[in-house]
């Protein structure tokens, strides 16, 4: 029944069966989602609504939030401005890229889990002429040769679609802004998935490339925390919302902002 | 993540310190374009920035006042402030609205003054836009070497001229940003405290504000 030519097509089908029930959520999510910067609604609405942002844990969150700042500032940017020295800027960029790439996997996982398969098939596409063309995944051949843009996709994108709220805006140690629900699939994505992570057993080989990995993405975007902070009123607050707001667009797919990107 | 916003916000920002109106166009039926509206705008901050006659540190006070000059002609604060506040800007009284937006402009002027300096020959790439009534959203690319960096001006027609009343980088809308902040003083300590906190928070980057001379040089990044 099913030839090699629809092999694909016979592994959606289930796929399709299940989304069909899920889909009535994810178009109310998309409404709530995508909201029209033209509107005043978008200005006047948030003020009251206190649903938008869930911080049970505030107190707690501040706590974490003061020691992530200084944690930053004295320990976390001090190495990365190091390490910049020693690094040149294109080389760093083919550290984020091999890592990035490595984690394309669990984007196909997620954009399938999603229902995005035209997703799915662009980040297939781009993890194989990035592991190749790309050697190993140092340069993102398929963005700038093959016209195949980065597609974001997480389980804690899938498990909202599935209709899982997020809990609680939390702020985790090292790590910074997220919610319930999404560290708790970045720690599935990650730990689990993530092929990196599962190089060693060895809690702190895989602490240390967790470091290092964020050493040198802190080392492409010196000094723009502090300049962030400085413009805020109430970081906490600003960080929060910002992280809320590029969340929203990471997770919109519409045509009018896949343009953008 | 966000990181790449600032410089770009700030580029945006920069742009602007005075919610006046720009000389009164030519009252004509049809609308005017938001994009050929915004587009000389920002040719004529760049062309100012990278002048070789306002180039080099004694320039800087001229580059910076010329700067702010046009900014006046394409950005609207009163209507930025307006939004800024929500529902709380109701319930002021006509000086205390204006008293605000000075106050929130001059924030926003001295949050942003220093990164103008940072221009280092970044490319403005228009995309394209979209008009619901008497609003537009104008969105662009800010080209930073290898880094694309999405950024929306959103604009209301006032007298035929499209003005921008919030930015919006890499999705995150600058006057929704300071709005949340703003909420969360409004709700714990009300009004008079916001403003209290608006007054110590612009004395604070007043002082902090990197004077004339300054380094030019590009950011390391």
């Amino acid at each position: 029944m099913c030839s090699k030519r629809n092999l694909t097509t016979c592994l959606f089908i289930p796929l399709f069966v299940c989304f069909s029930i899920i889909v009535p959520v994810v178009q109310v999510h998309a409404d709530e989602s995508h909201p029209d910067f033209l509107s005043d609604d978008f200005y006047e609405k948030g003020l009251e609504s206190e649903e938008y942002i869930l911080d049970r844990l505030e107190p707690i969150n501040r706590a974490v939030f003061a020691f992530n700042d200084k944690a930053y500032l004295w320990v976390l940017e001090p190495l990365a401005k190091t390490y910049s020295y020693v690094v040149p800027f294109d080389l760093r960029i083919c550290v984020y890229n091999f890592f990035r790439n490595l984690e394309e996997p669990v984007r196909f996982i997620n954009t399938l889990l999603q229902g995005r398969f035209s997703d799915a098939g662009d980040v297939l596409v781009r993890f194989a002429i990035n592991s190749t063309l790309g050697i190993y995944g140092l340069a993102d051949a398929a963005d700038r040769v093959f016209a195949h843009p980065p597609v974001e996709a997480t389980l804690g994108e899938t498990l909202e679609l599935w209709g899982v709220g997020d809990g609680s805006y939390l702020v985790v140690p090292l790590y910074g802004s997220s919610t319930i629900r999404d560290f708790a699939g970045t720690m599935v994505d990650g730990l689990a998935i993530t092929p990196y992570y599962s190089w060693s057993e060895d809690l702190s080989v895989i602490g240390g490339t967790y470091i290092g990995k964020e050493t040198n993405k802190i080392s492409m975007h010196l000094g723009e925390y502090e300049d962030f902070k400085k413009v805020f009123f109430d970081p906490y607050i600003g960080f929060r919302n910002a992280y809320f707001q590029y969340r929203r667009k990471l997770r919109d797919h519409t045509a009018e902002n896949a343009e953008i990107d | 993540m966000f990181c790449k916003v600032l410089m770009s916000m700030a580029l945006a920002v920069i742009f602007s310190f005075h919610s006046n109106f720009s000389p009164v166009a030519v009252a004509t039926a049809t609308v005017p374009d938001p994009t050929e509206q915004l587009r000389p705008f920002v040719d004529k901050i760049v062309t100012i920035l990278t002048d070789v006659k306002l180039q080099g540190d004694e320039k800087c006070t001229e580059r910076r006042q010329q700067v702010m000059k046009i900014a006046h002609e394409r950005f609207d604060f009163f209507e930025m402030s307006k939004r800024v506040l929500g529902s709380q800007w109701r319930k002021l009284s006509e000086n205390e609205q204006q008293e605000f937006a000075d106050l929130f402009t001059t924030l926003l002027e001295h949050a942003y003054i220093g990164k103008i300096e940072d221009y280092s020959k970044q490319k403005v790439e228009f995309k394209d836009q979209r008009i619901k009534d008497d609003r537009a959203e104008v969105r662009t690319d800010l080209i930073d070497k290898d880094v694309v960096i999405p950024v929306s001006y959103i604009m209301i027609l006032k007298n035929q001229d499209w003005m921008v009343y919030d930015i919006v980088v890499e999705g995150v809308s600058l006057v929704r940003n300071y709005m949340e902040q703003f909420k969360e003083i409004l709700r714990k300590d009300g009004y008079a405290s916001l403003l209290a906190q608006l007054k110590d928070k612009v004395d604070e980057l007043e002082k902090a504000t990197k004077p004339c001379p300054v380094d030019i040089t590009p950011r390391e990044s």
